[in-house]
């Protein structure tokens, strides 16, 4: 495999867990908000 | 809007600095195109190392001022900090395997960031061993204490004593930063980054455990209720 293939999947993998982490604390944040508010 | 405007500015950044990382840097020598994985491997031990430095200060403060708040402030940065310590050996290995050839090598930086998850990996077993609020807040603080004294020596002394395959620190053992000039720019852009992403990240945790415990109290107090009428 070419080596910038290499860095492009590096690249993937830390983009897509660091925003998927922040999208599901993000949307964790807003039910629980909402949960609150019609508790 | 206005308060928002920090995130689409943060976005901004983070696309510049991967551009920066594949277009404007020169590559190394014995590194080749790999060499750009520096950008977004090291910032992610960064920020490992600046989370369980986080989650012992806020063991202090428990301590301190004996307030469940700093509890979750050290739980939830040394959970950072293990996804970050996780997401930097996956990372290193993945570059390990190009440039030395087997994923994993017991090289000093490998080793030492393997006790590291070990160590933090304990202090959640210890964690979720203890039932009781208090006794659990109070244990984990002296464990998170305990567990940073290692860290300076396994991030910062062992990989310097010790020859190593990885190539010298950005700060060597002489305190000499020995890198290219528009490679620093890139790489000291996406430190800034992380650690941004970072605290984004931290204040979501620590609000969703909050939350959390709200709304365990309501129910709580919902049920006495009820069981008194």
């Amino acid at each position: 495999m070419s080596d910038i293939y290499v860095v492009l999947s590096v690249n993937l993998l830390i983009w897509f867990s660091l925003f998927g982490y922040l999208f599901a604390l993000d949307r964790k944040v807003q039910k629980l908000k909402k949960m609150l508010e019609n508790d | 809007m206005l308060r928002n405007i920090w995130k689409f500015l943060l976005l901004i950044w983070m696309g510049v600095v991967i551009w920066g990382a594949f277009t404007y840097t020169p590559t190394a020598k014995a590194l080749g195109e790999t060499t750009r994985i520096l950008y977004f491997h090291v910032p992610c031990s960064w920020v490992a190392t600046l989370s369980f430095l986080i989650a012992a200060i806020s063991g202090i403060l428990y301590l301190v001022k004996n307030d469940l708040k700093y509890d979750l402030w050290a739980e939830n940065a040394a959970h950072l900090g293990l996804f970050f310590t996780v997401l930097a050996t996956i990372t290193g290995s993945i570059w390990a395997k190009v440039i030395w050839h087997p994923f994993w090598n017991w090289d000093p930086r490998e080793t030492s960031i393997f006790i590291l998850l070990l160590i933090y990996a304990a202090y959640f077993a210890l964690r979720s061993a203890v039932e009781e609020d208090e006794q659990k807040a109070r244990l984990s603080a002296v464990y998170v204490i305990l567990a940073f004294i290692t860290v300076p020596f396994l991030v910062f002394i062992v990989p310097r004593i010790y020859d190593s395959l990885h190539p010298d620190p950005v700060i060597n053992a002489q305190g000499k930063i020995k890198m290219n000039g528009k490679m620093l720019q890139v790489f000291f852009a996406s430190m800034a980054g992380f650690t941004v992403i970072f605290f984004w990240m931290l204040r979501l945790k620590v609000q969703t455990a909050l939350l959390e415990r709200k709304l365990q109290m309501r129910k709580f107090k919902k049920l006495t209720e009820n069981r008194d009428v």
